[in-house]
Parts: C-alpha cells; structure tokens; sequence
C-alpha cells in the first residue's frame, strides 16, 4: 500500500525523507564497498531491482476479494540484508511512482521508510533469528515475509496516524490499524506462501548459489 | 497494457523540452501545493497543469484519465473514512448509525486531503507522462546523486522490460493450461512464475556484465545529449 502524492502534509514529507535519506545512504555506501571487491556484482544488483519492481506487477490472488501484489521485500531482504535492499527499493518506489503512478514523489520519503526500511530489517532479523534456532530455512522465509509485510503496513498506519493525529494519535492509530494492518493479514500470508514456493524453487535449482550468499541454515548448506 | 505511461514519456510534444526544467517545475509545484494547503490553489494548479499535459503536451484525454483513475479510487475511499471515522468536536451531521457522525474538524481534514492529492497528482503527471526515465536518471546524476544508484537505475530500467515480455509469454502458457483456474493452482503458478524470473534474471545478470565488459564497460555509460535547436 503506497501512500499517495500529496496525501501527506510538507512537515511530515520533509520528516521521512531525512530519515530514510540517513539509511539509503548508509545503503549506498554498503554497494559501493560491495561493487568495489566484486565489479560483477553491479549486474546482479540492477537485475534483483528490476525483479523486485516486475513482482510487483503481478497480481496476487487474494481472498477478500480487493487485489494486492507481492512485495518481494522480503525475499530481497533475505537474500541481500536489508541496507542493500533499501537502496534498491528506493529506485523500485521511484519507478513506481513514475511508470505506474503508484505512490509519489513527496511521499517517496515516507514510503521507503515503511517499504524500504521497516519491512526489510523485519524481515531480514525474523529470518536470521528463525535460522539461529535452527528452523529450517522454508520456515524461516515464510515467517520472514509474512511478518515483513505485515510490519509494512502496519508502519504505514503510524505514518498516517501521526500525520492525522484526529482526535488523538492512539485512536487514529488503532482505526488505520483496523483498516490496513487487519484486512492486509491474508494478503501477507499470501506472499508468505508465495515466497516459500519461489525459495524451495531456488533451493532445488540453485542451492550453490544460496549456500555462497550465507543465507541457509547450517545443517542444509 | 501497464507501460503505456512509458511509450507516453516517449511520444509527447513535450518529450524534448529541457527535463530540467520539468523536473524543477514539477517538484516546486509540488512543494509549493503542499506548503499554501489551500483550496483555491489546489484547484488551480489542478486545472493548469491538466490544461498544460493535455494541450500543450498533447497527451490524448482517455490516457490522462486512466492515470488519474490508478490513485483516484484509493484516493475517495480513504477520504470518506476521513470524514465519517475521524475528528472530534462540533458535529454537523450525524448518520444515527452507530454514532457515527461527521465533524467539523473531520470534515476539514477529509476535504483538505482529497484537494491536496487532487493538485499534486496533475504535477506528478505532467513530469510521469511527458519525461522518459533515461532523462530524469540523467538529470539527477548532475545533480550529484551518486553514481551507483543512477547505473544500477538504468540497467534495472532495462531489464524491467525484458522480464515484462517473458512473464507476459509464460502467463499466457500457464493461462492455457489453466493455470490460474483455483486459488491452489492460481499460488503454484505465480510461485512457478516468479521463481523462474528470478532463475533467468541470475543468467541475464551474467549475460549483461559479459556484454557490458566486452564493450569496455569502467562503471559509466556515457549518453549521447542531442543538442536543443530550439533553445
């Protein structure tokens, strides 16, 4: 759910830019140390983006009836940390905002932060965590996108309820709650689900692949 | 399809005007919009910029629509939920549902928010549909965003096309193999779909770096700026 052009009043736009500006380039600054040891890693970088934005074009089947798509954040985040994919969720959102008019260019800000930021370090820490305590990795992704996604949302209700604090921040907040964050829990386990099938795919193509990334578990690598 | 905003950004009468300018237009408008927060501009600069992208970028009336529908009904949904659930002291109307009730300070805030997004969104659609992304990526890399982010932009920018047309060939496939007839089989195909583009875009990774470094590839892709008779 992108918050739209304008939705936001100036104050709170110039707020969530400075502090995803503070991220994304700390991002930054981890691909340039990245691309530096490795040059072909530039490729790889440009062409996860590109999946990330085309994921998001696909429309997910979803039970309440209203249609959504994944996100991808969380599959990224597993894969790469979550730096890494705040900086390409910034190009992806941008993208978005200029190919698909979804989400803006003044609320770009606070959509990184919600999409970019949040939903990856949640996502990447629940995957980690889960790995640690030795969950299979197929478990540890579907909780990881699950809870990515849902946390994204539920960023988005903040965001909006600190915008429209009416009449206090706690009731706004529990009503943008109610209307994001509840109605998104089967659209999250749906990409929850979606991630499994994509990561047991990798897992049986590519398992050299994700064993040189250090993102399985150690008894499966 | 979705990318007519794209072949738009390429065939407009604007396309060649100077992307600067649109870019700084577009975002003072924006910051300026946002900052009065006042009904009357709002509805000014929305009907200038609408005139402007449909006259003067000759952009065809149903594709501004589509544009402005994408937003619009997220836009009216959120905006009666403004009204109706949020706000608190002298009430102008009450439904007698539920206590439900519309305030004075709701209906401020729904009303405000429904005029603001109405005069961004004209702004944001003037640079979306007249500017190509190559410009604007060119134009933020002047403007000292670093250089990474600009190359990995452009080569993303490409490759989203390249994927576009293979989902398109493989949805089809799965379509005619009723692939999308339950709600089982609609996961395992997108979970089939998705996975395999991640599976081709690791090979095209590897494809593009091999083509890139045959050509002398050193981090920069140089672009050819034709010059403005006009200007």
């Amino acid at each position: 759910m992108h918050i739209m052009e304008g939705y936001l009043p100036l104050e709170w736009c110039i707020i969530w830019f400075v502090i995803s500006f503070i991220v994304v380039a700390y991002g930054v600054y981890q691909i340039k140390k990245i691309v530096d040891e490795t040059p072909e890693s530039k490729a790889l970088l440009a062409v996860s983006g590109a999946f990330m934005f085309v994921l998001s074009s696909l429309k997910l089947p979803s039970v309440t009836g209203s249609c959504s798509h994944p996100c991808g954040n969380g599959l990224g985040a597993a894969l790469f940390g979550p730096a890494v994919t705040a900086v390409l969720a910034t190009i992806v959102l941008l993208f978005q905002a200029i190919l698909l008019a979804h989400g803006g260019l003044t609320t770009l800000g606070a959509n990184i932060f919600s999409m970019g930021i949040i939903g990856p370090v949640v996502a990447w820490a629940v995957y980690k965590a889960l790995i640690k305590a030795n969950m299979s990795s197929t478990v540890a992704v579907f909780f990881a996108a699950f809870l990515g996604d849902l946390l994204t949302y539920v960023a988005t209700s903040f965001q909006l309820a600190l915008a429209f604090p009416a009449p206090s921040f706690g009731s706004a907040l529990s009503k943008f709650l109610v209307i994001f964050a509840v109605t998104q829990v089967p659209l999250a386990i749906g990409e929850g689900i979606l991630t499994v099938i994509i990561w047991d795919r990798l897992k049986e193509y590519k398992p050299k692949l994700l064993d040189k990334l250090g993102v399985l578990a150690p008894k499966e690598a | 399809m979705k990318f007519d905003m794209d072949y738009i950004a390429h065939n407009n009468a604007l396309t060649e005007t100077n992307p600067y300018f649109k870019l700084f237009l577009t975002i003072i408008l924006l910051v300026v919009t946002l900052a009065l927060d006042n009904l009357y501009f709002d509805v000014i600069v929305f009907i200038i910029m609408s005139i402007v992208i449909l006259a003067i970028a000759k952009i065809a009336f149903k594709s501004y629509l589509k544009f402005l529908s994408i937003p619009m009904a997220f836009l009216i949904i959120t905006c009666i939920f403004l009204i109706f659930f949020f706000g608190s002291g002298e009430v102008i109307y009450d439904t007698k549902i539920l206590g439900i009730v519309v305030t004075k300070n709701s209906l401020h805030y729904g009303v405000y928010t429904f005029m603001r997004v109405m005069g961004c969104l004209p702004c944001l659609g003037f640079l979306a549909l007249t500017t190509p992304i190559a410009k604007i990526l060119h134009c933020l890399a002047t403007l000292k965003v670093p250089k990474i982010i600009i190359e990995i932009g452009l080569l993303m920018y490409n490759s989203i096309f390249i994927f576009l047309n293979e989902i398109d060939t493989m949805q089809k496939a799965q379509q005619t193999r009723l692939g999308y007839h339950s709600y089982t089989t609609s996961f395992k195909s997108l979970g089939g779909l998705a996975s395999t583009i991640f599976l081709r875009s690791l090979d095209k990774s590897e494809t593009l770096q091999h083509s890139l470094d045959s050509r002398g590839y050193d981090g920069e892709l140089p672009v050819y700026e034709p010059k403005n008779r006009s200007n």
